[in-house]
């Protein structure tokens, strides 16, 4: 019986040597191409399957994701920081990846296809490059606005009234980035006053029932009737709309609201770093933005050869507020922490 | 009372164990200590003792004694704290107890539930790894001599408490161990089981010759199967003896008080005499009695009496009323049927005398008087020592 | 902690009582040794390291913001607030529930016990999000119930919710904890105390409640610590309701702040720690049950309609409620946009089966599977060692054991990215690679296999605690001195004895790691889909009805796994045991 259990121990050990050799070795070794590809995917899970394997067929490389919130990728990042798990990170909003640059996640990458990007849509220095944007809005559900006899908000201004109270969710701004696009339309609607902004949410606040910790939750929550308003991105209101919440209305306010850019970027020290290359100059072309669209995605493609649909919001019809997407991340911080301190703790009316 | 365990099964299927040289153990300063706090009593204080081969010896003592830990410690449950303990001359205290060759029969027999009478009792013999011919032959072996063939394959639990003791047995005495060791196997069994199993476990012993330790609290069992008795108290050996050497001469108060029932009389000690023998002044006479060798001229000294060894008559009594000298009083009457015991008050103290074959007539009433006699032969002087 | 089985053990039954001893064994049984050598290594690498690694993150300097921050930041003080605040209702109405069930079951008179036990045990198997969605779908300011049905505009959404929902998901520990505990009883104390002249009333309020009293707090306590730990719930349904555990979870991914992810995940170990040094304090010292744990009769059953109907009416709707939740969640999978557009559609689950759905199943399965029978297996052993073998270290090593379950789920999973999605060294030697995440061996399954044996060791050790403590010592005794090492012992004698209990362990291992959310979501991989962050994702993009087909498939695997490891361990390899 003793050797029976020597045995076990002896199996145990072998077990953790094993695992030590294997895995140093296969850290070790990089693969230049031709084999495989790590991305990091945070757009809607079809989306991102659907774009590995359109570009695995197309190009030739094993593209694999693990798909997760742009907000999870980023501390998914930072955590594996010393052996990068990743070669590229597909999607998510820009502020994300200006965050992650600054954790010194990103090397830099002008792919030969970001010429025709336009400027907006890019990092000068080639940190992240954009593949969608999309416009901030509201989601109303025509239901229940009959039912509180309410007409449709076009505006901000709308927002205010005390008829919507209870009615009204967002996101919370320190948990998405959806969220803080609502915050920083408003600094830059009241001129880059943060105090003015901060205002604002004050007096909307008696009328918010819930701030979400997903993005799209408000838009969920005035899918299924549980309030009028949700303040979310407009292409994930057509989204819901077209997935058969047929009592949704899609809103561009009035007074303009952001943008959020869409980016995709080159990990640092990634393991694939040539197939990583050629994965982020294949998603800047308009076969690789069209996949979007075949999954239910409207966001706008950022390559102006790409398709754009009825469903995508029209640039000229909309008031697009413009704005510094580098400002807007380095404020972000200090803007959710006073939100947290001064508005979302107020009693409501 | 029948014995399940005959004479005529015995010498044929027992030949195979019973060509076991009996073994001899030998405790040395065998000490056990819970606590090291010295102002802790230990359990079990530096005991020696030298069991001889074939020896059937009894641990006896009330519960807290050591007992029960000294057998633990044979057997290899308990570590020893200082000591030794010597079988056939080697010092096996360091030896785990699954290598040790000795077979423990628990109280609560401690059979598996989970397999048969006969599973059970090839247990020990499939971990040696015997051949399974060979196993089969010792377990119907045993199975017959315990008179258990016909439950060979029945579970535990659909035995009954004497069957299951008998397993219990036969799975230890399987084992061919050198000793064989018993932790209050009897408690568990009702009386007219228990005085049976007494008889048959004392007849196995004695035809098999191996080497038995017994714990028990009860002095019937310790009394009627052992070869020598070992008394314990507070952890450590008050007497080892044979049973009627500890019951005839007790080593002390305790034993005295313990093993059977005792009168203690109070006794002047006025000579003491070479052979083992003291003149004491008791019960208004001078008495010569057999004497514990500490007892000294000049103190006052118990004289152990038991009940059965005292003598009641009335006659002259009759009319003295006093309670003084030889007289005493009847306090209290308890007829037993064989037997009549009488709660007798005296001048040297309280005793209880019992009167075998009792005639109506002659049943002594309450508060009567009656001259009390000790048998000096039987009477036993000890030292006043609590 | 007594998370009580059914009283398994009826072979002990032939044997008297226990008497105690104490036994040594490690010191010269080298057999024993080298298992006391595996099992702590195994539970350093499973519990020790992450543990540590999560403990230096959380007072690294972003840290520690967050703990002095705790008592100048009223944000955070609201936060652990109302973290108590849910523990505390939670426990409550779930012992309550759960004690209303086992009283019932116990000691009243009716027909159909049988589906009151199955139905009241039904949440055990169930996913996350699960009756979370369920509820929202059910009783939410639109929901089938309240707004179609009642008319009623109710806010599901924060504390009420949440109690709701993790009351019904949690009161089958406290139903199980209680049945034990009333079953085992000695109705010869009911008898006894009638005798003396006490009305039922009494007897209940004086007798039978005071010997339930540790029955009682281990459950409030068990209740407690689970609700607080839960992610999966409050990220759905907590609306405004923030607590530490979404509190953590936001600052690793809203706020890329690990460090203060790691400080508010200590802060939930702490209270959760305390009450299970508190109950296993309470618990250790009360002997309350009868010696022999078998009692000498059954107590009569209730009749008095005066108890019977108001116990069984709330009982029964209870019941009516959990049916209608779990209903939902299976044929929520067959609505187009359940609750609101209830077109029958086979589309969900045509989503879920073809392509990461069915890879999902299958990742999740295996894993599983590979982790359930291990953590029995190790849940059996440190029972083994803790009742039996080791003296002094018997409490610290049950105690890591139970870690699996103390330390919330949130705080596993950021303490096991933190230690291993690096290598691990030790003085700048590599002892490990990384075990998790993409570059890991075994593309990252490995931590995964491992965070799901840490959370399923703990219900397969009470188990084994519970089953062993039956059996009399003088079994073992028995075993060695016929010849028998420790481990054979254990393996020829002990293990056929518990291995009903070993049966229920692994049942209970495996349901817990298949629905476990919460530490997985910080480790998927890309070679490696697990069916609970596929469940996440779903709801999170609102796709309700993918994500009650998810679940609806995720009960019928775990039943199915459930069925089988029963079936294969009565029927094969403990077959021809002798039971009555």
């Amino acid at each position: 019986m003793r050797s029976h259990a020597m045995a076990t121990a002896a199996a145990f050990g072998g077990a953790a040597l094993i695992l030590a050799g294997c895995s140093s070795s296969s850290s070790s070794d990089s693969d230049s191409g031709g084999g495989s590809l790590t991305v990091l995917c945070t757009v809607q899970e079809d989306q991102c399957q659907q774009v590995m394997d359109t570009f695995t067929a197309e190009e030739g490389i094993t593209a694999r994701y693990v798909r997760m919130s742009a907000g999870e990728a980023v501390a998914r990042m930072n955590a594996s920081k010393a052996n990068p798990e990743f070669d590229v990170v597909y999607g998510g909003g820009a502020d994300n990846h200006v965050a992650s640059a600054e954790f010194g996640l990103l090397e830099p990458y002008v792919s030969p296809n970001a010429d025709v990007i336009p400027d907006e849509f890019k990092d000068a220095d080639g940190l992240w490059t954009g593949i969608y944007w999309g416009m901030f809005g509201f989601c109303a559900n025509t239901d229940v606005l009959d039912d509180i006899g309410a007409e449709v908000p076009q505006s901000w201004n709308d927002l205010l009234d005390p008829i919507f109270a209870g009615n009204i969710a967002m996101a919370h701004p320190a948990t998405s980035g959806t969220a803080y696009q609502a915050m920083w339309s408003q600094v830059e609607l009241n001129d880059g006053d943060e105090d003015a902004a901060l205002e604002y949410f004050g007096d909307l606040h008696s009328n918010i029932l819930q701030y979400t910790k997903s993005g799209s939750g408000p838009g969920q929550m005035a899918g299924r009737g549980e309030i009028a308003v949700g303040l979310i991105f407009a292409h994930d209101c057509v989204k819901f709309i077209n997935e058969g919440f047929t009592n949704l209305e899609t809103i561009y306010p009035e007074e303009g609201a952001t943008f959020e850019v869409g980016a995709v970027s080159l990990i640092k020290d990634a393991a694939h770093p040539d197939a990583a290359k050629q994965f982020i100059d294949w998603a800047l072309t308009p076969v690789a933005q069209e996949i979007g669209v075949a999954t239910g995605n409207y966001q706008v493609p950022t390559n102006p050869d790409a398709e754009v649909t009825d469903d995508m919001v029209d640039r000229d019809d909309v008031a697009v507020l413009d704005y510094d997407i580098a400002e807007a991340g380095a404020a972000r911080d200090e803007l959710t922490k006073r939100f947290d301190a001064e508005v979302a703790p107020q009693p409501k009316e | 009372m029948v014995s399940s365990v005959t004479d005529t099964t015995i010498p044929a299927a027992a030949a195979g164990i019973a060509d076991i040289d009996a073994a001899r153990l030998t405790l040395r300063g065998l000490s056990k200590r819970y606590s090291t706090d010295p102002s802790v009593a230990a359990a079990v204080e530096s005991i020696d003792l030298d069991i001889e081969p074939g020896e059937f010896i009894t641990l006896l003592g009330p519960s807290g004694c050591g007992k029960t830990s000294t057998l633990r410690m044979i057997a290899g449950f308990e570590t020893l704290t200082d000591g030794a303990i010597e079988l056939d001359g080697v010092d096996i205290a360091g030896m785990p107890p699954n290598r040790r060759p000795m077979s423990m029969v628990f109280q609560s027999y401690a059979l598996f539930p989970h397999l048969s009478v006969r599973d059970n009792v090839s247990y020990g013999l499939k971990l040696k790894r015997m051949s399974a011919r060979r196993i089969a032959e010792d377990v119907d072996g045993i199975l017959a001599i315990m008179n258990l063939s016909g439950l060979a394959d029945r579970a535990p639990h659909q035995l009954s408490g004497g069957q299951q003791q008998r397993v219990a047995l036969a799975r230890a005495l399987v084992m061919r161990p050198k000793v064989l060791l018993f932790d209050e196997p009897l408690s568990n069994l009702d009386a007219k089981l228990r005085v049976q199993m007494r008889h048959e476990i004392r007849l196995l012993q004695r035809r098999l010759g191996i080497t038995s330790i017994f714990v028990t609290h009860d002095q019937d069992e310790a009394m009627t199967m052992s070869d020598r008795i070992v008394v314990m108290s507070k952890g450590r050996i008050e007497q080892v003896g044979a049973p009627s050497e500890v019951y005839r001469r007790p080593a002390s108060m305790f034993v005295a008080d313990f093993i059977g029932r005792a009168n203690f009389l109070d006794a002047d000690v006025e000579e003491v005499h070479g052979d083992g023998t003291a003149t004491a002044a008791v019960l208004g006479d001078s008495l010569r009695v057999p004497a514990h060798p500490d007892v000294v001229v000049g103190d006052t000294a118990q004289l152990l009496v038991r009940p059965e060894s005292v003598r009641l008559s009335t006659g002259a009594a009759e009319r003295s009323d006093r309670v003084t000298g030889d007289v005493g009083r009847v306090l209290n009457t308890v007829f037993y049927g064989s037997t009549v015991e009488y709660e007798i008050e005296t001048d040297s103290g309280n005793l209880i005398a019992s009167v075998a074959d009792p005639v109506a007539d002659d049943v002594l009433e309450l508060q009567s008087v009656a001259h009390v006699r000790v048998e000096s032969s039987r009477a036993w002087l000890l030292p006043d020592r609590s | 902690m007594t998370l009580t089985l059914d009283p398994t053990s009826t072979a002990a039954q032939a044997l008297p009582p226990t008497t105690k001893r104490r036994v040594r064994g490690v010191g010269r049984d080298p057999s024993v040794a080298i298992i006391v050598a595996v099992v702590v290594a195994v539970l350093l690498l499973l519990l020790g390291l992450p543990m540590s690694k999560l403990v230096m993150a959380a007072f690294s300097d972003e840290g520690l913001v967050v703990f002095t921050g705790l008592f100048t930041n009223p944000a955070n003080l609201r936060v652990v607030g109302n973290t108590m605040l849910l523990g505390l209702l939670v426990g409550v109405c779930g012992t309550l529930v759960g004690f209303l069930f086992a009283f019932a079951q116990v000691r009243l008179k009716f027909r159909g016990k049988r589906l009151l036990h199955l139905l009241a045990l039904v949440p055990v198997v169930a996913p996350p999000f699960a009756v979370a969605t369920a509820t929202i779908t059910l009783f939410g300011r639109s929901g089938v119930v309240t707004s179609t049905l009642l008319g009623l505009n109710t806010d599901v959404y924060g504390l009420g919710g949440l109690v709701f929902v993790l009351t019904l998901s949690f009161s089958p520990v406290a139903y199980m904890n209680l049945k034990g505990m009333l079953e085992n009883l000695d109705p010869s104390l009911d008898e006894a105390a009638s005798d003396l002249g006490a009305s039922k009333a009494r007897i209940f309020f004086t007798v039978t409640l005071p010997m339930l009293a540790p029955g009682i707090a281990g459950s409030f306590l068990l209740l407690f610590v689970e609700g607080i730990a839960d992610l999966a719930n409050p990220l759905v349904l907590g609306g405004d309701y923030t607590v530490l555990s979404t509190r953590a979870y936001i600052a690793v991914t809203g706020e890329f702040n690990v460090q203060a992810g790691a400080a508010y995940s200590i802060l939930l170990i702490v209270p959760a720690l305390l009450v299970f040094l508190v109950q296993r304090y309470w618990t250790g010292k009360k002997q309350v049950t009868s010696v022999t744990g078998k009692p000498s009769g059954r107590a009569e059953l209730i009749t008095a309609p005066a108890l019977r109907i108001p116990v069984l009416a709330l009982v029964a709707a209870w019941v009516v409620v959990t049916i209608t939740v779990y209903t939902t969640v299976v044929a929520g999978g067959f609505l187009k946009v359940p609750g609101v557009n209830n077109e029958f559609t086979l589309d969900h689950f045509r989503f879920v089966l073809a392509g990461i759905g069915s890879k999902a199943m299958l990742d999740t399965t295996v894993m599983a599977l590979i982790a359930a029978p291990t953590a029995g297996v190790l849940g059996m052993l440190i029972a083994w060692l803790v009742v039996r073998k080791l003296g002094r270290f018997a409490g610290v090593l049950d105690f890591v054991g139970m870690l699996g379950l103390a330390v919330p789920g949130t705080v596993l999973g950021i303490g096991y990215a933190v230690a291993f999605l690096v290598p691990t060294e030790i003085f700048g030697f590599q002892i490990l690679p990384p075990l998790a995440g993409g570059a890991a061996a075994l593309g990252g399954g490995l931590a995964i296999v491992m965070v799901y044996i840490t959370r399923s060791l703990p219900p397969g050790q009470r188990a084994g605690v519970a089953a062993l403590a039956q059996i009399n010592p003088a079994i073992d005794e028995a075993s060695t001195s016929l010849g028998a090492s420790g481990a054979t012992t254990f393996r020829k004698v002990t293990l056929p004895l518990i291995h009903s209990a070993f049966a229920t362990g692994i049942t209970l291992a495996t349901a817990r790691a298949m629905t476990t959310l919460s530490p997985i979501v910080f480790l998927t991989t890309p070679g490696i889909k697990i069916m609970t962050s596929q469940i996440l994702a779903e709801v999170d993009a609102g796709r309700f009805g993918n994500a009650f087909a998810y679940c609806a498939l995720l009960v019928t695997i775990v039943l199915a796994i459930i069925g089988l490891i029963n079936l294969l361990l009565r029927k094969v390899i403990f077959r021809g045991l002798l039971r009555h």
